[in-house]
């Protein structure tokens, strides 16, 4: 096909015997924000694991052009993809500076991530205050910012975003969800978006994806879909 | 007075002696949830290797790093070839793994350098020196001094490098530090180098003292598990002062107790292990909760 | 009756012909060899408590070999001290062994698996310390004599008939061995077919569960404990019996090991399993220093470093391997290849048939 940053081909993955996704086919652009929408168990957080290698697929996966079929979770990573998972992979047994500092410790230039860690506290202020505590200290909106802020440490090409307005006050999820908006536009990383709220993400997102017991049932423009009110009513509920 | 200073400052370097092990047994724990039986025959190995070196005329304070280095290296080895196959199989697999490599290691040891008890020679003179009016040997002092500098190079490592602090992300989340980037596999094999090196520091520390041959850990581990247990098996330091409550409480009772000869310091070993594990089972330093993702 | 045995699964044959090949053996055998089973034969037995505490209740115990030499010392002494009669002391050292066993595992209920590890280990690398101190009981370092006793006159007149010679004192404890062999494999074999072995092998799959399911956890591990304390405990005095010496250096830790690592590479949760781990454990250490510079096909360097580099060496290289490639033991290997055997045969069957197995990928 084109030249996307991401690329799914027919992928089908599952646990053991049971196959959750099956022949899924998506693709999110260099710097675009994409929506994978759904209802609960329709393989939205499976497709993403699959592209972490956090499940076994078939089909095919390619990112920046090379496949990702061989590579292990870590070696997905360091290619330029940061995932945030349901629950957020908060390191609890760590400080809240030593989380951001594995966001950062695959890189070498020194200046530059300093002036990440400037903007990232200026993003989340609350994250600078707590620096020394530990992590299991935040609430769960502060993990949601430091997980946010540790995915823009690792200064990925993509990010994947398991649900980040789970369990989060709506004005928290608003505040978080400008944050990406701003991220996607400044450093030009792209999105793949997972999200229940399916209002927000079809606003911040100019494609979307929607998954029926791990289908592709429908795709297209974000703003398309906002304004089909029969998608909107069978697929997103509301 | 003077004798109990004496005491309690001979019991304070067998404690630096225990402590090392017991650190070692902390670092594989919290690297993959097991005590590694085999750490004490590893030491010794380690040791004889040293032992090796100095009689071909390598002075003390050259082979003592090169064994170290050698150590390490040996440890990743282990991982990478012995461990990592069985790395999700159930505890008493793991449990039988180790038991296998410390039955192997003994073996070998016995085989390459023989069974005859040898005498390490120590850099550090029998002399004592006149401390607080009480004598300390040099001997005691310099196993202080050794000890405490390998520790605190650990944890310097563990708590201000990002290879330590990868070290231990992977170690409590694997998952999620897979997500950071990190490869938590070599970071459990780094693990395993590092123990290996640090339980060797051990094994010429002691060698001095007991006599070696290969049978020469078999207490020692005894010693290091009581100090880890007593410390919380999951924490560095608590290795580390475990180890200084295990050497003084022994060193003290064989000194002082009638009842307790030299064979039977090993059952107050027994004894402490049994008392914390059902006082309270998570050790000094241990976190009562902590089950990794 | 006769239908009965005509439809008896095939398990049953081979426990039949192995009763009767192990009491047939000294009568064909050197009386040497008698001695070398029967101490096969006591090793099986406490791998069979051992198997009974690991394999069924789950709990881990490094420190049996403590049990042994409990069970062999309260023989001992009670032979050597007291004039009780040898054969007598067995069962007694067993219920006493089974009831120290028992205490033990009160607070061992308080253990993670790792710390139970830990722990009887520390205990095994004890024993022979402890055992040293209270000299006027156990003899200290000398250790204790056991006069082995000479068969009763109607055991030598049946073998007399049968071999044309008299039996030798050997082979007559191997007898006494393999008669509580016998007793103690069927009882184990019926406890874990009922409740209680049903009961433990919950426990074992999920403490909770099992508590939630009405099973007296409590209750059962330490019943476990008890039950493997006193295999172990009648072991031990089979073990003086035959051995006719204890000392507090017949029970090194290696021991325990070698209890342990019987009943894992025979198979942990199976009957003839810890009779397999026991030959393993037995045979190994001997063996690879006679069988290896046998073979032709291995190159005499080879060998040579074999045998030179000592049982240990093999005894831990091979237990390495086994648990990277077979971790069930031979028990689970042959099941292993019994299940894919069968699944051929069936698959052949279902071929002629024109029969199609539904396909596993249900959606």
């Amino acid at each position: 096909m084109g030249s996307a940053l991401l690329e799914l081909q027919d992928v089908s993955a599952g646990y053991g015997p049971t196959s959750v996704l099956h022949a899924v086919s998506l693709s999110v652009e260099e710097g675009e924000i994409v929506s994978l929408l759904g209802a609960n168990g329709a393989g939205k957080t499976t497709t993403l694991r699959a592209i972490t290698r956090g499940v076994q697929w078939t089909g095919d996966i390619q990112f920046a052009g090379r496949s990702l079929r061989r590579m292990s979770t870590e070696e997905v990573v360091r290619c330029g993809i940061a995932h945030v998972p349901e629950g957020r992979g908060i390191l609890t047994e760590l400080t809240v500076e030593e989380n951001l500092r594995l966001g950062s410790h695959l890189r070498r230039n020194g200046p530059e991530v300093r002036k990440d860690y400037d903007r990232v506290f200026e993003y989340f202020p609350v994250l600078r205050e707590r620096r020394k505590l530990s992590a299991s200290t935040l609430s769960g909106g502060e993990q949601q910012m430091l997980a946010l802020a540790r995915a823009l440490l690792m200064k990925p090409r993509l990010m994947l975003l398991d649900e980040p307005s789970l369990g989060l006050a709506p004005i928290i999820v608003r505040s978080i969800f400008d944050i990406i908006r701003t991220i996607n536009q400044t450093d030009r990383v792209a999105v793949l978006l997972v999200e229940q709220n399916a209002n927000l993400a079809l606003e911040m997102s100019s494609h979307a994806y929607v998954l029926e017991v791990g289908r592709v049932a429908v795709k297209g423009q974000s703003s398309e879909l906002k304004g089909n009110e029969s998608v909107r009513k069978s697929y997103l509920g509301y | 007075m003077q004798e109990l200073i004496q005491q309690v400052l001979s019991g304070i370097a067998t404690g630096g002696i225990f402590g090392s092990l017991a650190l070692a047994l902390v670092l594989i724990y919290n690297a993959m949830g097991l005590v590694n039986f085999a750490q004490g025959e590893m030491a010794m190995f380690a040791t004889f290797v040293a032992f090796t070196l100095i009689v071909h005329g390598v002075n003390y304070w050259i082979a003592f790093p090169v064994t170290l280095v050698l150590a390490f290296a040996g440890g990743i080895a282990i991982q990478r070839i012995v461990i990592r196959p069985v790395e999700r199989a159930p505890v008493l697999t793991l449990v039988i793994v180790t038991l296998g490599l410390a039955t192997l290691f003994n073996g070998l040891a016995g085989f390459l350098f023989g069974y005859v008890p040898r005498a390490f020679p120590s850099p550090f003179s029998v002399q004592t020196v006149n401390i607080l009016g009480a004598f300390a040997s040099y001997q005691d002092l310099g196993v202080i001094a050794v000890s405490g500098v390998v520790l605190i190079a650990i944890y310097l490592l563990l708590e201000h490098t990002t290879v330590g602090l990868t070290m231990r992300s992977a170690a409590h989340h694997p998952e999620a530090s897979r997500l950071l980037g990190v490869r938590v596999s070599w970071m459990l094999a780094l693990g395993w180098g590092l123990a290996s090196a640090v339980g060797a520091v051990s094994g010429i520390m002691v060698a001095p003292i007991l006599l070696l041959e290969p049978d020469m850990m078999q207490t020692i581990i005894i010693y290091a598990f009581a100090a880890a247990v007593l410390g919380g098996i999951e924490s560095p330091l608590g290795a580390v002062v475990g180890g200084l409550i295990v050497g003084v409480t022994v060193n003290l009772a064989g000194a002082y107790i009638p009842f307790v000869g030299g064979d039977l310091q090993l059952a107050v070993a027994l004894a402490i292990i049994v008392a914390v594990l059902v006082l309270k089972p998570n050790g000094l330093f241990g976190r009562p909760t902590a089950r990794r993702v | 009756m006769v239908q009965r045995i005509r439809s008896a699964p095939p398990r049953y044959w081979l426990v039949a012909v192995a009763v009767l090949f192990f009491a047939g053996f000294p009568t064909v055998a050197t009386s040497f060899q008698a001695s070398q089973w029967a101490q096969v034969l006591i090793l099986a037995i406490a791998i069979m408590g051992l198997n009974i505490l690991v394999g069924y209740s789950g709990q881990i115990s490094l420190g049996h070999g403590a049990f042994m030499a409990l069970g062999a010392y309260v023989s001992a002494v009670l032979t050597h001290k007291y004039k009780v009669d040898v054969l007598a002391t067995i069962p007694i050292a067993g219920l006493v062994t089974g009831l120290i066993g028992f205490l033990f595992g009160i607070p061992a209920l308080r253990l993670s698996a790792l710390y139970l590890a830990l722990a009887t280990f520390a205990l095994a690398v004890v024993t022979p310390s402890l055992i040293k101190r209270p000299v006027e009981l156990t003899g200290g370092v000398q250790g204790i004599l056991i006069t082995q006793p000479d068969p009763p006159q109607l055991a030598k007149d049946a073998f007399a008939t049968v071999t044309g010679t008299p039996m030798t004192s050997d082979q007559w404890i191997y007898y006494v061995t393999f008669a509580f062999a016998v007793v103690l494999f069927w009882l184990a074999w019926n406890l874990v077919r009922h409740r209680p072995g049903r009961a433990m092998r919950a426990i074992r799959d999920g403490e909770v569960a099992a508590a939630a399911s009405g099973v007296n956890v409590a209750g059962y591990k330490t019943l476990a404990f008890g039950i493997s304390a006193l295999y172990a405990g009648v072991a031990g005095a089979l073990f003086a019996l035959a051995t006719g010496f204890v000392s507090p250096d017949t029970f090194p830790v290696a021991l325990s090991i070698q209890l342990l690592v019987g009943a894992v590479i025979g198979g942990l949760a199976s009957i003839p399993g810890p009779l397999l781990g026991a030959i393993f454990a037995y045979f190994l250490p001997i063996e690879s220093n006679q069988w290896v510079p046998a073979q032709t096909w291995i190159p005499s360097q080879i060998a040579a470093t074999v045998v030179k580099a000592g049982p240990a060496v093999s005894y831990g290289a091979v237990l390495i391997l086994i648990m990277i490639f077979a971790p069930n033991g031979i028990v689970g290997l042959a099941n292993a290849g019994y299940t894919r055997l069968r699944r051929r045969l069936r698959g052949a069957a279902d071929r002629e048939s024109g029969h199609v197995p539904p396909d596993p990928q249900t959606v």
